[in-house]
């Protein structure tokens, strides 16, 4: 007896995933072709967005900034963009930082790669670029996150008690002399702490630092919704989730917080905090790689809420002729 | 005004936790009869899963995790040693994939007892533990080629995993492995559920040794994690209750740092002294009743608790001043 | 002897005047003490080894014990001393935790050498046996080598070799910078990239073959992922919500913030309120509770690893 041929709905319920791999790919690329790459889609950042940027741009001129990126270029599609957002404002807005990993030994090299491509990206457009001493001191990694994160929290200068290169005079120095670190005695000095991270190191942050200083988190889209439950209890004050989290804060950047433009209306209004506000970031670029990719993350969307549908369509259709 | 330092209760609260994981350990050593555990079905799938296997001739997978030699690590090895025993009387082959070196050796030893202690030593093959790689994509395309390659039967993903346990899963998946998988990462669950056919969730990976091995200390500590929840719960549900009745009473008294309240007694302090009296706080008399705000209620108080001036004043005598150390280099 | 010294000025137990007499006391009793312990430990019997491990666990477990239940020291300056003995207690333990976080941070980074050890000894033995994949051990030593050898040599160049920092300009790039660079950042990080992208294509066909309504669960299941990724879409949210104004305008519903648009007693029409909604009272209650349970477990679990309570997986 010759099996019965399957009909319409049968197959739409089984498409071979090849031929779902292929449209993922087409739809995800065309967006990436320069004809596209300048369209900006109309945004509304999420208040855990919101918070994040005005916790960022709350930070006083001059004070320093703890950047703890624990993430490596195989969640760049998300991270590249929470770090080029985040140097850009900043260095824009004058702050000093001290970046290092606790996560990864690979994780040093993709930071100071991002340091480097913002600071070519300034150079370019005639700004000050950010220099290693001055302005920035790289304290690298260290390899276990609970005893570091420990010791930071009760005696940061010991934990991070190393020496970097002074360029003026050539030598190695203590980077507690730098002007980055000088006036910072306990971890509570800092202006704002930052975790950029693709993995749990930010629950070994909450459980030490946050009682100590202000925590904010920026991570990929997949742990975000783990961040929630501190981000509502007030554990962490913001946090960047995800790609569409790299877009919220850049479409801040250029439109401000509960900042009215040139003929008054507000573009990010933050429902019921009408009177907390932050400026956009006025030098350098605002809206960059995480718009870039934006349409892509459309596509990639509507396709699987597309194929979810189609094969609820298809078995439902099935069961129906069945019967 | 706090009239009671109540910053210990947290701490004390997390003893009183410890205090009835404890008891009831002891509680499972002495009592005759053995304490009830509800079904887990991820678990009792162990056994077919490894007869499926066994039928089929191909071998059986477990994979710990990529962590390091941590707690939930132990955990997952102690579960592939009973997943190891019941393969070992069958025959069945097995493949335990580890990430971490410290882990390798470790995970040799035990499966090395477990082949030993069911008196088959002689069949033990020390190439079913592999040391893959340390970095996470380079051991997810390595297991991924040991699926593929060896047609496992079985997989058992459970321990420590991030991004790579959906390649796993859908790996294992598209060759129709059956899967027991379980993480404490709880990002990684979704991606284990749509994937795997039984799945571990939250705790259940903690409750899997009891589980399977019965043992006094360990179902004792299982009981005793129930007693935390249902004591948590009370407390969630005590503290909704108080909140909730607080929160909607008005109050013209709103707490806040001293530098915020008297900016100008805080200006004629001392730079060291505005250092050392940074966390004092006082409670305001604003002249406009409001909502109480969460700051002011009772139970925020109690998990921080205002500081006053005279508790942070702190005097002590100094040593000899250390001449400081010159160079270094 | 300079090096051997602490850099931080602060005089305490873990440190001392450089050169004096009580630096080398000390620097003496370690290494007669690690020494000892070596040796008794090489010498110890098999059934000896057990409590000796649990001992060491127990004391270092102790130490973090102590660290979080003894009150830590308040507004401490370097150059003060304890009022009383339970003071002190605290002041050795703050000063320790930076000395074992060192410790730990050592430890850890042998362990990353460990691995690196273990596969050498493990693919360098398939080798030396002509194991039948012996040719892919070889590709993997060699590789491993290559990336190593020229990633030292980068790093000796750019830190001994360039005081000006001229490498820091790719234009003044020699083969060994090209080399390393292309080997780190063209290919294994564009590996590992490629390995994490492929999660899009199996989320892809997951989604599709396992989000079917088949039960009340899965339907409610399907409900809400459907409304989070429609949340994610912000081109089609900005419409939606914009459409929810439009209605309140034409229904003669007040807006509740006229400057910004906000649609009233409406508002709960528009998709981004929905999915705050039910990301903030059902996504986020769940994940709280179960953290309660992993919390509670890993708990569990280092008491028993602690107390010496864990058997493992020996006794089957």
């Amino acid at each position: 007896m010759t099996p019965e041929k399957p009909t319409f709905f049968e197959k739409i319920q089984n498409v071979d995933k090849r031929i779902l791999y292929l449209i993922l790919i087409v739809l995800t690329t065309i967006p990436l072709f320069p004809m596209f790459s300048s369209i900006v889609l109309p945004n509304e950042p999420a208040p855990h967005s919101q918070a994040f940027y005005y916790q960022l741009m709350s930070v006083p001129e001059g004070k320093t900034v703890f950047i703890q990126s624990d993430w490596t270029l195989s969640t760049r599609g998300e991270n590249a963009g929470h770090i080029e957002s985040l140097l850009r404002t900043v260095m824009s807005k004058k702050l000093k930082f001290a970046i290092y990993t606790v996560a990864d030994p690979q994780a040093p090299g993709v930071y100071r790669k991002y340091i480097q491509s913002v600071n070519a990206e300034r150079k370019r457009a005639g700004m000050k670029e950010y220099k290693q001493w001055e302005d920035y001191v790289d304290l690298s990694y260290f390899p276990n996150a609970e005893g570091t994160l420990n010791a930071i929290g009760s005696d940061v200068r010991k934990i991070f008690n190393k020496r970097v290169k002074d360029p003026a005079s050539g030598k190695d120095r203590l980077v507690f002399e730098s002007p980055v670190l000088k006036d910072v005695v306990k971890v509570g000095d800092v202006g704002l702490y930052v975790v950029i991270t693709a993995s749990n190191s930010f629950d070994r942050t909450v459980e030490r630092l946050s009682d100590k200083t202000k925590v904010v988190v920026m991570c990929t889209g997949v742990i975000g919704p783990s961040t929630l439950p501190f981000f509502q209890s007030g554990q962490i004050k913001g946090a960047s989730i995800g790609l569409k989290g790299a877009v919220d804060v850049e479409y801040m950047m250029k439109y401000g917080l509960n900042y009215p433009d040139s003929t008054g209306k507000i573009k990010v209004p933050w429902s019921g905090k009408e009177e907390l506000k932050a400026d956009p970031v006025v030098e350098g670029m605002t809206i960059a790689r995480g718009s870039l990719y934006f349409m892509s993350f459309h596509a990639a969307i509507a396709l699987l809420i597309l194929a979810v549908t189609v094969g609820n369509i298809g078995m439902f259709m099935a069961r129906r002729k069945k019967a | 005004m706090q009239w009671h330092d109540t910053g210990s209760f947290g701490m004390i609260f997390v003893i009183v936790l410890v205090a009835f994981i404890l008891f009831n350990i002891y509680r499972a050593e002495t009592k005759k009869k053995e304490l009830y555990i509800r079904r887990i079905p991820g678990l009792n799938a162990i056994d077919d899963a490894i007869g499926r296997a066994t039928e089929m001739g191909k071998p059986v997978l477990m994979v710990p995790g990529i962590g390091g030699l941590n707690a939930i690590s132990v955990q997952a090895l102690n579960i592939f040693a009973q997943v190891s025993k019941a393969a070992a009387q069958f025959g069945t082959p097995i493949r335990l994939c580890v990430a971490d070196a410290a882990v390798f050796t470790v995970a040799q030893e035990v499966i090395r007892d477990v082949y030993q202690q069911q008196g088959l030593s002689e069949k033990f093959d020390p190439d079913s533990v592999r040391f893959v790689t340390d970095r996470q994509f380079a051991f997810a395309a390595g297991v991924s080629g040991l699926i593929l390659r060896e047609k496992v039967a079985a997989a058992f993903f459970l321990g420590e995993f991030f991004a790579e346990s959906l390649i796993f899963a859908e790996t294992a998946n598209s060759i129709g492995a059956i899967q027991v998988a379980g993480s404490t990462e709880k990002s990684q669950t979704p991606f284990f559920i749509a994937a795997c056919d039984y799945v571990l969730i939250g705790d259940e990976f903690y409750a899997a040794s009891a589980y399977l091995t019965r043992q006094p200390i360990l179902v004792g500590s299982l009981v005793g994690q129930d007693w935390c929840k249902i004591l948590i719960a009370a407390c969630v549900l005590f503290g909704f209750m108080v909140n909730s009745y607080q929160r909607t009473q008005t109050t013209s008294l709103q707490r806040m740092p001293w530098s915020e309240a008297e900016p100008e007694a805080w200006a004629q302090l001392t730079p060291e002294e505005q250092g050392n009296f940074e966390a004092v706080e006082v409670m305001k008399d604003t002249g406009t009743p409001t909502l109480v705000k969460k700051e002011n209620t009772g139970l925020y108080r109690v998990f921080n608790p205002m500081r006053d001036r005279e508790s942070l004043t702190v005097t002590r005598e100094k040593k000899a001043v250390v001449a400081p150390l010159g160079g270094g280099e | 002897m300079d090096f051997l010294a602490q850099v931080d000025p602060r005089v305490n137990f873990w440190a001392t005047q450089p050169g004096s007499v009580e630096m080398w006391l000390k620097i003496l009793v370690g290494l007669v003490i690690s020494a000892g312990a070596i040796f008794a430990l090489i010498k110890m019997p098999t059934r000896g080894r057990r409590p000796v491990v649990m001992a060491f666990t127990f004391l270092c477990g102790l130490f973090y014990v102590l660290l979080w239940i003894w009150p830590s020291p308040l507004n401490r300056k370097p150059d003060e001393i304890a009022r009383s003995p339970a003071e002190g207690v605290s002041f050795l333990l703050a000063d320790t935790l930076p000395i074992v976080a060192t410790i730990t941070n050592i430890l850890v980074a042998i362990l990353l050498g460990l691995g690196v050890y273990s596969l050498i000894r493990l693919h360098g033995g398939r080798i030396i046996k002509r194991h039948a994949d012996r040719g892919f051990s070889v590709v993997l030593l060699v590789s491993m080598l290559t990336i190593t050898v020229f990633g030292y040599l980068d790093w000796g160049m750019r830190t001994f070799g360039d005081k000006e920092g001229k490498l820091l300009d790719i234009a003044n790039w020699g083969f060994v910078n090209l080399g390393a660079d292309l080997l780190f950042d063209g290919l294994l990080q564009q590996m590992d990239s490629a390995m994490f992208s492929m999660i899009a294509f199996f989320i892809l066909s997951a989604a599709y073959r396992a989000f079917r309504i088949r039960s009340v669960e899965s339907t409610v299941l399907m409900a809400s992922a459907l409304i989070l990724m429609v949340s994610l879409l912000s081109a089609v949210v900005v419409v939606w919500n914009g459409n929810v104004t439009n209605l309140a305008a034409a229904m003669n519903v007040p807006l509740a913030n006229p400057s910004i648009g906000e649609a009233g007693a409406l508002n709960f029409l528009k998709i981004s309120n929905i999915a705050s909604w039910v990301t903030s009272f059902l996504q986020t209650p769940a994940l709280r509770a179960v953290d309660f349970g992993i919390g509670l477990g890993a708990l569990a679990m280092g008491l028993r690893l602690w107390l010496g309570l864990e058997k493992g997986g020996v006794s089957v």
